[in-house]
């Protein structure tokens, strides 16, 4: 009995114990700053009864990293770019929808592929007519929430051509996840119907994972360790967009996306405008050696990773659109061979990257007549 | 397969469920199977090396038992003996010395291109034909009887969890459990746990961080200002002290975890006031290994040459003393690696240590052990300053590439200091990160001079460290599974 009542004493101490540390951890992560969890980055962010969330127009915050530093500033139109004037007799007016490569925290706002590309394209215009690049790219959004966003938000800013940025690597993941915002009404589907209790505990842990700053970095720990010795159970829902035998989700994602981009189609031509998607890359479709260690990873688990499936997947199912889809890998797999396209700590691009991406798409915007020029 | 991986996690426990199942013998078979397949996983080739070992320490092992008469005795030791030194000296110094008289030909203007052989270092040679030449004399000293069965002999010399660097146990340590039937005890578990924790925690949360910084100053292409130099030199004697005395706590709670018990082959060494208590604080087993078959043979040697000898106002012991001590850490400073950064740190080791005695006589300062053992008090403080001062130096001569880079590095301290916040954001503030809580714990455990000090916390302070190890290991350790730096050695 006495033996038993130590026990559990011994027990709720090591629970508290563990849960003390784990607060005082968790705390100073977020305080620390250099997370995306800590308070100040979050403060760039707000609810939207639609999109979930939106960025907060004047909120600013810095992100530090020991590989970037970088100052975020949202303007009042509500995207990370400087403030938005009245269209201008002239002016050329191109919006940038897409997720966290097109924001691209990691750089400062003059450095992102956006802001080189109108420098790029005022570079060579013919005054008076100018041209202005507006970043919408908004960490974390998918093909959905893109389309709901240029609705709800950017569509005001009258663009002459919308650049949709899709990231096949999770794209079709996110786009699965959030198809319930297409809906009239907007509500999710209940998150637990119909599943096993197993499906829901990942569920559930899921949630909590994304919740923790301490959680995700336990979690990149294990994951490592399990990647360095080929024990990873599963493979990262994102990659499976790169298995030949894809399962049911990863179809159900891309459908649901280009859902979202023949509505974003349709709006953009009701409001005489032009859609064009980019197809950016994941970093190992660009570089070598992350496509190694991710290839023995997924081998190990008996599949086959196909370096470009996500890309020609949603390029495939793009096609009967009458959306010009730019494929900007094989030039971006050229500018690896010249310096670092992605940084190391984070699958972003580097400064280096976004210039060569800028110059890639200057060529292909011209190539396609979405903007006048000698490339035409 | 190293300890920091989940490899030797899965081999461990696969080994101890069929270890607690079986009978005696059947547990030293399994033993001998179990180091033979955990060395074979680094290279299988090199077992051959470790079986030759053996069968040579087995045999002449049993040769000493038979024969008694001294010269035949002798002619087996001195067999058994260069049997190993011949296996340790090809296969560790054959490229060093092969270089240097090279170097020396060339300049007497001959060439020797024959002399070049690209010779493959086998992990943990070192530690495991010492081990091996320590058995064979202690039978022919008598200090430890000849073991007939080469299941136990293979067991001793292979025991996996020493095999690749220690401690370098002895047969009337390890062999004598080994030859009796052993059953783990839940205090041993407890510690044996708790050295497991501890032992992870110096490799991969202080050794392992620590070396991205130390290796960025030390880089042969980097010209860093002397502050640099000093802080980097510090994180290497926190790096190699978290690598090496980690994988021996590693090894020695695996040993516990199996009913064996190993010696302590370190105890907070920078808290020593002297280099003589340093070296009875850092790998013991080594200077122990060191003083029994080599100083002590070598006085015995010397005090018959020196007899009576009074240089210097000297007398005879202190020669005595300081020749076998010279020698003596020479040969330290080679066993460490064949490179002459390592003969310079051996000879720097013995200049302390004779130093140290010198000028213990001139203020006739008496070293005198504390009757209650060895505890650190806070007046000892400037001292243990000073002599972890000169330790660190020693740090940079062991750590640095080449002659040329010790000389570089120690004129950057003295001619370019540069202080900057950007070195100490860089290099002083990893290293407190890094480096501080193993310093605090190891402060209290020098005050009580024990190393269970944690274990006799109250519950709350001790579960607080146990977690605390845990969440340092798992958010902030390094991940990359790196080889312990005295595999090389």
């Amino acid at each position: 009995m006495r033996n038993k009542a130590a026990l559990q004493s011994n027990a709720v101490l090591l629970c508290a114990v563990v849960l003390v540390q784990f607060g005082l951890i968790e705390a100073g992560y977020r305080l620390k700053g250099g997370s995306e969890a800590a308070p100040e980055f979050q403060s760039l962010f707000t609810p939207d009864p639609v999109l979930g969330y939106r960025l907060k127009p004047g909120a600013t915050a810095r992100l530090t990293t020991a590989e970037f530093d970088s100052r975020i500033t949202i303007n009042q139109a509500g995207v990370r770019d400087r403030e938005i004037e009245p269209k201008a007799p002239g002016e050329r007016r191109l919006v940038v929808l897409g997720d966290s490569l097109v924001m691209s925290v990691q750089v400062s706002l003059e450095e992102t592929f956006v802001a080189r590309l109108e420098q790029r394209l005022n570079a060579s215009a013919i005054p008076p007519a100018t041209y202005r690049v507006i970043n919408a790219g908004v960490q974390g959004y998918g093909p959905v929430e893109e389309y709901l966003f240029h609705r709800d938000v950017t569509s005001a800013l009258q663009p002459d051509v919308v650049i949709l940025g899709l990231y096949p690597g999770n794209d079709a993941v996110e786009a699965a996840a959030t198809a319930f915002r297409l809906r009239e009404g907007g509500t999710p589907r209940q998150a637990d119907d119909g599943l096993s209790a197993r499906q829901r505990f990942t569920q559930w842990r899921r949630r909590m994972i994304r919740k923790s700053v301490v959680l995700q970095v336990a979690r990149l720990r294990v994951t490592t360790a399990l990647d360095r010795f080929g024990w990873r159970p599963e493979i990262d829902p994102p990659l499976r967009t790169y298995l030949a035998d894809a399962p049911p989700e990863i179809e159900r994602g891309v459908a649901v996306a280009r859902d979202a981009v023949a509505r974003l189609a349709a709006l953009t031509e009701s409001q005489g405008a032009r859609l064009v998607v980019v197809l950016l890359p994941a970093r190992f479709q660009v570089d070598d050696g992350d496509y190694a260690r991710l290839k023995e990873i997924v081998g190990r688990s008996g599949k086959a990773l196909d370096r470009d499936l996500a890309t020609e997947r949603f390029a495939t199912a793009l096609a009967g659109l009458d959306v010009p889809v730019l494929d900007v890998l094989p030039p971006l797999r050229e500018a690896a061979r010249i310096s670092d396209v992605y940084m190391q700590s984070t699958a972003h691009f580097t400064p280096f990257g976004h210039d060569a991406l800028a110059t890639i798409l200057e060529r292909r915007l011209r190539d396609a007549g979405l903007v006048p020029g000698p490339g035409r | 397969m190293v300890f920091n991986s989940l490899d030797f996690a899965v081999f461990f426990l696969a080994f101890l469920g069929l270890y607690r199942l079986l009978p005696h013998r059947g547990q030293n078979w399994l033993l001998v199977a179990a180091s033979y397949y955990f060395y074979a996983s680094w290279d299988w080739r090199f077992l051959a090396l470790l079986i030759v070992s053996t069968l040579t320490a087995y045999a002449c092992g049993v040769l000493l038992g038979r024969f008694e008469d001294e010269k035949r005795r002798r002619l087996v030791l001195f067999a058994g003996l260069g049997v190993h030194l011949a296996l340790l000296g090809f296969f560790k110094y054959f490229g060093f010395f092969a270089e240097n008289l090279r170097a020396l030909l060339g300049l007497a203007g001959l060439r020797a291109d024959g002399f070049t052989l690209q010779v493959l270092l086998p992990v943990g040679i070192s530690f495991y034909t010492f081990i091996a030449m320590s058995y064979v004399i202690d039978v022919y000293r008598r200090q430890t009887g000849p073991c007939r069965s080469l299941v136990d002999v293979a067991a001793f010399i292979g025991f996996f969890p020493t095999l690749l660097a220690g401690p370098l146990v002895r047969a009337s340590s390890l062999l004598r459990q080994i030859r009796e039937p052993r059953a783990p005890t839940g205090a041993q578990a407890a510690e044996g746990a708790w050295l497991l924790l501890w032992g992870y925690f110096k490799k991969m949360f202080v050794a392992d961080n620590l070396a991205h910084v130390v290796a960025q100053v030390y880089a042969p292409d980097a010209s860093p200002g002397g502050l640099a130099v000093v802080l980097a030199t510090v994180a290497f004697a926190f790096q190699i002290y978290g690598d090496f005395s980690g994988y021996s706590d590693i090894a020695r709670g695996a040993s516990k975890l199996i009913g064996i018990e190993l010696m302590v082959n370190f105890r907070f060494p920078y808290f020593v006031r002297t280099p003589q208590e340093f070296w009875t604080h850092w790998h013991i087993s080594l200077s122990e290994w060191l003083r029994d078959y080599v100083f002590l043979p070598l006085s015995f040697a010397f005090s018959r040459r020196l007899d009576g000898v009074r240089w210097l106002g000297l007398r005879d012991d202190v020669w005595i003393y300081a020749a076998a001590t010279l020698v003596t850490m020479l040969l330290a400073g080679l066993w460490h690696g064949a490179a002459w950064t390592f003969v310079l740190w051996g000879a720097y080791q013995g200049a302390l240590l004779v130093g140290f005695r010198v000028l213990a006589l001139r203020t006739r300062r008496k070293q005198k052990p504390p009757p209650g053992g060895w505890v650190f008090e806070w007046g000892h403080a400037p001292a243990a300053l000073v002599m972890f001062t000169l330790t660190c130096y020693g740090w940079l001569m062991f750590r640095a590439d080449s002659l040329a880079q010790i000389a570089v590095l120690t004129g950057r301290i003295f001619t370019a200091f540069e202080p900057s916040q950007a070195v100490l954001r860089a290099v002083g503030l990893p290293l407190l990160l890094y480096a501080g809580p193993l310093v605090a714990i190891h402060a209290a455990e020098a005050r009580r001079g024990s190393l269970e000090t944690v274990a006799g916390w109250p519950r709350a302070a001790r579960y607080s460290v146990y977690v605390a190890l845990v969440y340092a290991i798992v958010l902030f350790g390094d991940f990359q599974g790196s080889d312990f730096i005295y595999f090389q050695f």
